[in-house]
Formats: C-alpha cells, sequence, structure tokens
C-alpha cells in the first residue's frame, strides 16, 4: 500500500512539475545567471560582468525614472480600484434593483484584453474627437484639444485611469464575496441598537472585510506590477520616458537594445519586489486566519 | 445586507437613499459602459463621419464596411486561427497538469507537499518578465522561435499555478472516504481521478476553461516577444500592427477590436457565473 502510494505520487506530480521546473524555475534561476553578464541575446560568447550591471542600476538615471513611475503607478493602482470597488460592492450590495445587471456591467471590462482596454481609451484620449475633449468642451463652450497621452505631465496618470477602469470590477466581485460572507442578524442587531449606516460601515463592515482587502490590495500590486501591455500600446512608456516602468524599461533594454545582460539584472530587481509582496501578503493572510478562526 | 434595515426604516418614513443609490449606480453604469459603447458606435461609422466629431452620436445608418473589411481580410483569419490553436490546447494542457497536481497535494500528501504546492502557487504572483529573457534563449535554441509552439508551452506552464491551486480546493470538497472505497473495490489512482474525483469537479474544470481561455486569448506580451513574421501572429498582436496598416480608418479599427474580443465576450456571458468564482477563488485563499 505504502509503495504504491509512493509510486502514484511519483507518477502524478511528474508531469506537472517537469512542465513548471523547465518552463518558470530553471528560466527563473537562469536570469540570476544572466544577470551577472553581458550577453546581447544572439552571440554566443558572452563575459562574466560581476555585479557590473547592478551596478549600472544605480547610475541609470532612467532606472531611477523606472522606479519612481512604478511606485506611482502601483500606489494609484492601489488606492483607486480598491476605494471605487469597495464603494460600488457596498451600494450593489444594499439590495438596489438591478442588482446583477450593475454587477455584470462593471465587471465587464475585465475579460477585455489589455490591448483592446488601452486601444478604446487612446480614442478617448484622442485630441480632435475623443470623448474626454469632447466632454470637456461641452462643458468650457470653447474647443479643447489637449493630447493627454502625448504629454509628460498626464501620460501615467491617463494610463492609470485607464487601468483602474478595468481592475475596479474585480477589486468589486472580491468585496461583494466578502459581504456575502457578513452575518445578517449582526447588522441587524446594530439597525435594532439604533447605529447609523455610517457607523454600520466603519465599525462593523469594514473590519469584517479585512480579509477580502487584503486580497485586493495583494492582487492589485501583483497585476499593476505585470501591468505591461497598456503602456506598451497607450505610451510605449513615452513621451520622454514620462511613463516607463520598470517592466517596460526591462522590456526596452532587452529587447530593443538588445542589453539582455542588463535587462537581466532589472528582472532580478523585479523579482525581489514580487518576493517581498508575496511574503508580506503570506503573512497578512495568516494573520487574518488566526483573528478569525 | 445592510438594506434589510434600510426596507424596514421605509415603513415608518420616506427614506430617500435606495433612490439615490439607484440613481448613482446607473450614472456611474453609464460612465463605466461609455467607453466600450463608443468602440461599437465608431465600428458603425465612417471615417469621415468620426473626424467630423460625429464618434459619440447614434449613427444615421446601419453601416457594415467596417466589419465586411475585417471579416474578409484573410490576415484576420490567420489571426484568429492562430490565437485558436494556441488557446485551445494550452488551456487543456494547463488544466490537465493541474487536475494531476491537485490531486495529489489534496488526497496524496506527502512530508513537504505543502511547501511544495505554495511554492508552485506562488509562481502565479510574479511577472512574467522575470522569465522572458531565458525563455527567449530556450526557444531560439530550439529553433522554435516564431512558431506557435512557445506560446502554447508557456500559456500551459504559466497555467499550472492557478490551476493546481483551484484542482486541489476542490478535491479537498470530495470525501476522502470515496476515494477510499473505490481503492478497496481494487481501483487504482489514476481510475479514481478518472472516474471519481473529475466527473465531480466539472464545476472546478468549467472555472478553469473560462479563466484560462480568457488570459490565453487576451495574451500580448509573450506573441510580441516570440514570433516576428505576419503568419505566426496572434490577433491581439495583430491589432496592433494592423492598426498601423487602417492607421485614420478607425472605424475598422474598432470593428476589429470588437471582433478581437468577441470570443472572450461570448465566454463572459454565458459563464459569468464560473468567471466570477474563479475570480475569487482564485483571490480568496492562498
Amino acid at each position: 500500500m505504502e509503495r504504491h502510494t509512493r509510486f502514484w505520487q511519483c507518477a502524478l506530480l511528474a508531469l506537472p512539475l517537469l512542465v513548471f521546473g523547465v518552463l518558470v524555475v530553471w528560466p527563473l534561476l537562469s536570469s540570476f545567471y544572466y544577470s551577472f553578464t553581458n550577453w546581447n541575446g544572439f552571440n554566443p560568447h558572452y563575459q562574466f560582468v560581476g555585479f557590473g550591471n547592478f551596478a549600472r542600476i544605480f547610475t541609470d538615471h532612467l532606472f531611477a525614472n523606472a522606479i519612481i513611475n512604478t511606485a506611482i503607478w502601483m500606489a494609484a493602482a492601489i488606492i483607486v480600484p480598491t476605494c471605487l470597488g469597495l464603494g460600488l460592492a457596498l451600494l450593489i450590495d444594499s439590495r438596489v434593483p438591478g442588482g446583477a445587471i450593475f454587477k455584470s456591467i462593471f465587471y465587464l471590462p475585465i475579460c477585455l484584453s489589455a490591448v483592446v482596454v488601452g486601444q478604446i481609451w487612446v480614442w478617448i484620449y484622442q485630441p480632435d474627437w475623443g470623448l474626454l475633449n469632447t466632454a470637456m468642451s461641452a462643458v468650457t463652450g470653447q474647443p479643447e484639444s489637449y493630447a493627454w497621452l502625448a504629454k509628460p505631465d498626464t501620460a501615467l496618470y491617463a494610463v492609470i485611469i485607464a487601468w483602474s477602469w478595468q481592475q475596479t470590477g474585480l477589486a468589486m466581485v472580491i468585496f461583494l464575496a466578502g459581504l456575502t460572507a457578513i452575518p445578517h442578524d449582526l447588522l441587524e442587531v446594530c439597525e435594532l441598537e439604533g447605529t447609523k449606516f455610517r457607523q454600520r460601515v466603519w465599525h462593523v463592515i469594514l473590519p469584517l472585510l479585512r480579509p477580502a482587502t487584503v486580497v485586493v490590495v495583494a492582487l492589485s500590486v501583483i497585476n499593476s506590477l505585470k501591468g505591461f501591455d497598456i503602456l506598451y500600446i497607450m505610451t510605449g512608456g513615452g513621451p520622454f520616458h514620462s511613463s516607463d516602468t520598470l517592466a517596460m524599461h526591462m522590456y526596452n533594454e532587452s529587447f530593443k537594445k538588445y542589453h539582455m545582460g542588463y535587462g537581466s539584472a532589472i528582472s532580478v530587481v523585479l523579482f525581489l519586489i514580487a518576493l517581498s509582496i508575496i511574503f508580506i501578503y503570506f503573512r497578512q493572510l495568516k494573520k487574518v486566519d488566526e483573528i478569525y478562526e | 445586507m445592510s438594506s434589510v434595515a434600510l426596507a424596514r426604516a421605509d415603513e415608518r418614513e420616506f427614506n430617500p437613499w435606495p433612490a439615490v443609490i439607484f440613481v448613482g449606480l446607473v450614472v456611474l453604469a453609464v460612465l463605466f459602459l461609455a467607453p466600450t459603447i463608443g468602440v461599437l458606435l465608431s465600428s458603425l461609422k465612417t471615417t469621415k463621419e468620426i473626424s467630423l466629431g460625429e464618434l459619440w452620436s447614434l449613427p444615421h445608418s446601419l453601416y457594415l464596411d467596417n466589419y465586411v473589411k475585417i471579416l474578409s481580410d484573410p490576415a484576420v483569419h490567420t489571426y484568429l486561427i492562430n490565437t485558436a490553436l494556441v488557446a485551445a490546447p494550452a488551456t487543456a494542457a494547463s488544466i490537465a497538469l493541474g487536475i494531476l497536481a491537485g490531486y495529489v497535494f489534496s488526497k496524496l500528501p506527502f512530508p513537504g507537499s505543502d511547501l511544495l504546492f505554495l511554492a508552485i502557487v506562488s509562481g502565479m504572483f510574479f511577472p512574467p518578465q522575470v522569465i522572458l529573457i531565458p525563455l527567449f534563449r530556450l526557444f531560439n535554441g530550439l529553433g522554435l522561435i516564431d512558431t506557435l509552439w512557445p506560446m502554447i508551452f508557456v500559456h500551459t506552464a504559466m497555467g499550472i499555478p492557478i490551476c493546481t491551486l483551484l484542482m486541489r480546493n476542490f478535491f479537498a470538497t470530495v470525501p476522502s472516504a470515496l476515494r477510499e472505497a473505490a481503492i478497496l473495490e481494487g481501483a487504482n489512482e489514476w481510475q479514481v481521478i478518472t472516474k471519481v474525483a473529475l466527473p465531480l469537479s466539472l464545476p472546478a474544470v468549467a472555472v478553469l476553461a473560462t479563466l484560462q481561455f480568457t488570459w490565453i486569448w487576451n495574451d500580448f506580451l509573450w506573441p510580441l516577444i516570440f514570433t516576428h513574421s505576419d503568419a505566426m501572429r496572434t490577433i491581439m498582436l495583430g491589432l496592433v500592427f494592423l492598426k498601423g496598416q487602417y492607421s485614420v480608418a478607425w472605424g475598422v479599427q474598432g470593428a476589429l477590436s470588437l471582433v478581437a474580443s468577441l470570443p472572450t465576450l461570448l465566454v463572459f456571458l454565458f459563464f459569468q457565473r464560473y468567471f466570477i468564482k474563479g475570480m475569487t477563488m482564485g483571490a480568496v485563499k492562498g
């Protein structure tokens, strides 16, 4: 019996582990390896440069720029969809007629690809006939032709709004799932005790939504770190690198300039950031478990 | 739900809040739908109408030339077929591998299996850029660059974490007594999976199929890295490429965006329940 179990464990896990090992784990380790070389992507001959690529990170002003943009991008990508998603979830959960339809409408953008979302928003920001400028002219009464995506001051924020439009629905459904887990009786008791709606949200609902909030925030961070497609489509990191994030910078260095060694070093930094976030996430989940079990 | 109480307050005095909430949600819903409706409207208009600033008005007549142009373009056919050729096998393969691994982690645990499970699941969280360069080198070395194979392989591998996670959690709800009974009857583990566990887990498979198909269909990064000839492009890459060709033909671009999104929109429409369940199930527990 014991031998049989061992056999099946190995037999069933062999293929998944092989595929995952060869195509995910091994490349991950190789990234570390290449980050110490000056490989250009094609030439089989390359040299070890020690910590040269990592030293270069500190003198590369484009890297510093990308770090700042990534921080802005991540902060906005956490705050905007989380708050909007929570608001929508609370509104929909208040037994409004047509709740299911509202849910679908707000959730719909998540099944569109980043390419299509990017394209839609490029049109909204289009200077001559885009929705935004058209609406602004209607309000101000004079023709507006501001090129939102072509100005360094607004490009990154314009993409953040498009991104939030897509991600809000995800936050909303997770909060909705969390809200259905809150017992009715509890809220009714609060109601009978004469609490105000605002007090119930603040002192009862929000604390009970903590597990959902941890998940939403973690997902926002992780998805925003992965966010590349939509930036590539909408601005390509420009103008003048004003919307360059780490993922974008890594792509440009590796596949535009063929600095694969340096690109690997950037991806190692990206990995370390993701790793620390995952670490915090699992610890938070554990804490949440301890509170609720 | 907070409004059980709200409704009760209604009986005593007039409560404006439900109406205010409803109107607020309608306004937000319109704002949320506006971008999508804009594309739909533009796809039904001529370039001239759009550039005259008439994008946001209702079309005067049903103008379908943009769709005719897109659907008769052989390049678009190639892109759609390529995407299906990547999405279908990669979706199936990642789910199959997830079933195998999920079964072991839930029904045949061994010392350290929890740790191994955690390591696999954490693969879900890493930005794909981290493994981009070595994979490019690997497939370049194998002479597979500019074929569909790298996309199939990579999507299969990248799907393993979420598939393993969901299948393990689902198999955990299948009573172990069922497995033990089948084993006593002389079945082996493979028969338990295919005859007992899998038929019970079809809902989880449906959830994964909708999620994986949507993600793979919508992917842009891997085809961008692994292909360069037109014959190997997937639809999302083709969309960007054709943007140059139809550079100011916004109506054509709009029609193309909708055609490219149609499969995932249909999946969403028909399997919305599974889709949302997958998103929340995958998210809620690590």
